[in-house]
């Protein structure tokens, strides 16, 4: 809206003895636009403070309604804020919209016409006038057109546009990017495909709970045969698992047939249980590491493991 | 086991809507697809019947094919319909292109010199340049268009019953009712 003159509505004193009332009306000031350069189709907002004494409120059944006020000038909005009392005075704000249509050949003084309000108390009716307000009003186009191509030329329509189809494009892929998300989820959890795979991969458990260090020599040799004692297990537990049941030596040939792969390995596979019958169920745990040496059984898990995955 | 079979119950919630979702929004980008493909072709000049259900846009296109054809009467009912629209840009472009047609057929009017056909239609094009710019007052183009059609034939104030609402000056400035090409100062 840019600056505003500031109007100070005065009072008319003389008023005061022919109409006590009016002494309930403290003042109404005016805030209005500039006054100058408004062209046709603009809107006009006038601001008006209005101060009552305490009892008395403005009476909304006197503001005016929007409309056409006349064949150039619509009232568009009326808002009225109530900023409540304070010291014995009751102030409201009131913000009256305009819209102008005039059309003027140059640039030509116009007004606003004065507002007549009411402020009631009871019975007692007092007039609040907001005051006419006037302005200059400036015309868009020369009067004889000297510019180039035809004088009245019309400013170009408005083509339409398509429907915008990013918006629907974008929700699109993010609802596919999350439902895909969501499977590889749910096929995570449930084992599906390539995560089933990985999930029952007991051999590479067994290989990394197989360390290294097992392959070198240990001074103390009961500590020596517990590690070795524990390496047999876990290498048991992950043919259990790779088969689904308990896995002994005379099993082997059938887990042999339903895991052709390992047949790569059979030889150290029967090495190894012969290993661990010794370990186990002979007491001969240093017969047993004389059977199958700790560095071999490392070897073993590395090479059991690369056959479950594939790669041997 | 409880825990798992609520990530479980979870995740497969999130697929659900995802997939409801990403359905939905693929079916709307079809109709959306067809309905900009029905707009292009209207802009390409081949005309299309459209039903009321249509799109906003898709009326507009329509209304734009027609006005820019000088088939005012056909497309003064999607005006209507686009007018009262909730779509308030739209409402805006088509009251300002449909008064832009009838300003062009007034002036074709006016260069045949028939005036009595010309004052009607410059007349309705005021009245949709002012409700285009009463919904957009800052619609540039509609008010250099409408003060284009405010000097063919001049808006003048009616003599109320209600004296005291008009300004007593306003009923001395009685304009007369003619269409003027402006040749120099009024």
């Amino acid at each position: 809206m840019g600056w505003r003159a500031r109007i100070l509505a005065t009072l008319v004193l003389l008023a005061l003895s022919i109409s006590p009332a009016l002494a309930q009306l403290r003042g109404v000031e005016l805030y209005a636009p500039r006054g100058f350069g408004h062209v046709i189709g603009d809107t006009l907002t006038l601001t008006a403070d209005i101060a009552l004494d305490a009892p008395f409120r403005l009476d909304s059944a006197s503001l005016p309604t929007p409309r056409a006020l006349n064949y150039w000038l619509d009232l568009r909005d009326v808002r009225v804020k109530d900023q409540g009392v304070r010291d014995g005075v009751h102030r409201y704000t009131l913000d009256l919209v305009y819209q102008t249509f005039y059309a003027p050949l140059e640039p030509r003084r116009l007004t606003i016409p004065a507002v007549a309000l009411f402020a009631v108390d009871g019975e007692r009716r007092v007039a609040v006038d907001v005051p006419s307000w006037s302005f200059l009003m400036s015309p868009l186009r020369e009067i004889v057109a000297t510019g180039p191509g035809p004088a009245m030329a019309l400013r170009p329509d408005i083509a339409p546009r398509l429907l915008p189809t990013a918006p629907l494009m974008r929700g699109l892929l993010l609802a596919l990017g999350v439902a895909l998300l969501a499977l590889l989820l749910l096929a995570w959890q449930m084992g599906w495909g390539p995560f089933g795979r990985r999930r029952s991969r007991p051999f590479a458990r067994a290989a990394r709970a197989i360390p290294a260090a097992l392959a070198a020599p240990a001074a103390d040799p009961a500590l020596a045969a517990s590690r070795y004692a524990r390496a047999l297990q876990a290498l048991h537990r992950a043919f259990d698992a790779t088969d689904g049941k308990g896995v002994f030596a005379e099993d082997l040939p059938g887990f042999f047939e339903r895991h052709a792969a390992f047949r790569a390995a059979e030889a150290e596979v029967r090495r190894l249980f012969a290993a661990s019958r010794r370990a186990f169920f002979g007491a001969d745990p240093a017969g047993a590491q004389r059977e199958l040496p700790p560095a071999e059984l490392v070897a073993l898990s590395r090479r059991l493991r690369a056959v479950e995955r594939g790669t041997a | 086991m409880r825990l798992r079979r609520l990530t479980l119950f979870a995740t497969g919630t999130v697929l659900f809507a995802s997939l409801a979702a990403a359905s939905w929004l693929g079916a709307r980008l079809i109709v959306v697809e067809r309905d900009n493909g029905l707009i292009a072709s209207l802009n390409a000049g081949h005309d299309l019947a459209i039903s009321a259900e249509d799109p906003p846009e898709l009326v507009f296109a329509r209304l734009h094919f027609l006005a820019t054809r000088d088939r005012l009467d056909e497309a003064q009912p999607l005006l209507n319909q686009l007018a009262g629209g909730p779509d308030r840009r739209l409402a805006v472009a088509a009251l300002y292109d449909m008064a832009n047609a009838r300003l062009r057929v007034a002036f074709n009017h006016l260069e045949s010199s028939r005036i009595d056909p010309a004052i009607p239609l410059v007349r309705l094009a005021k009245d949709n340049y002012r409700r285009a710019l009463t919904l957009d007052p800052g619609f540039w183009d509609a008010k250099y268009n409408l003060d284009i059609a405010m000097r063919l034939v001049r808006d003048f104030p009616q003599i109320e019953l209600e004296g005291e609402e008009l300004p007593p000056e306003a009923v001395k400035k009685l304009w007369t009712d003619l269409p003027g090409l402006p040749r120099g100062l009024p």
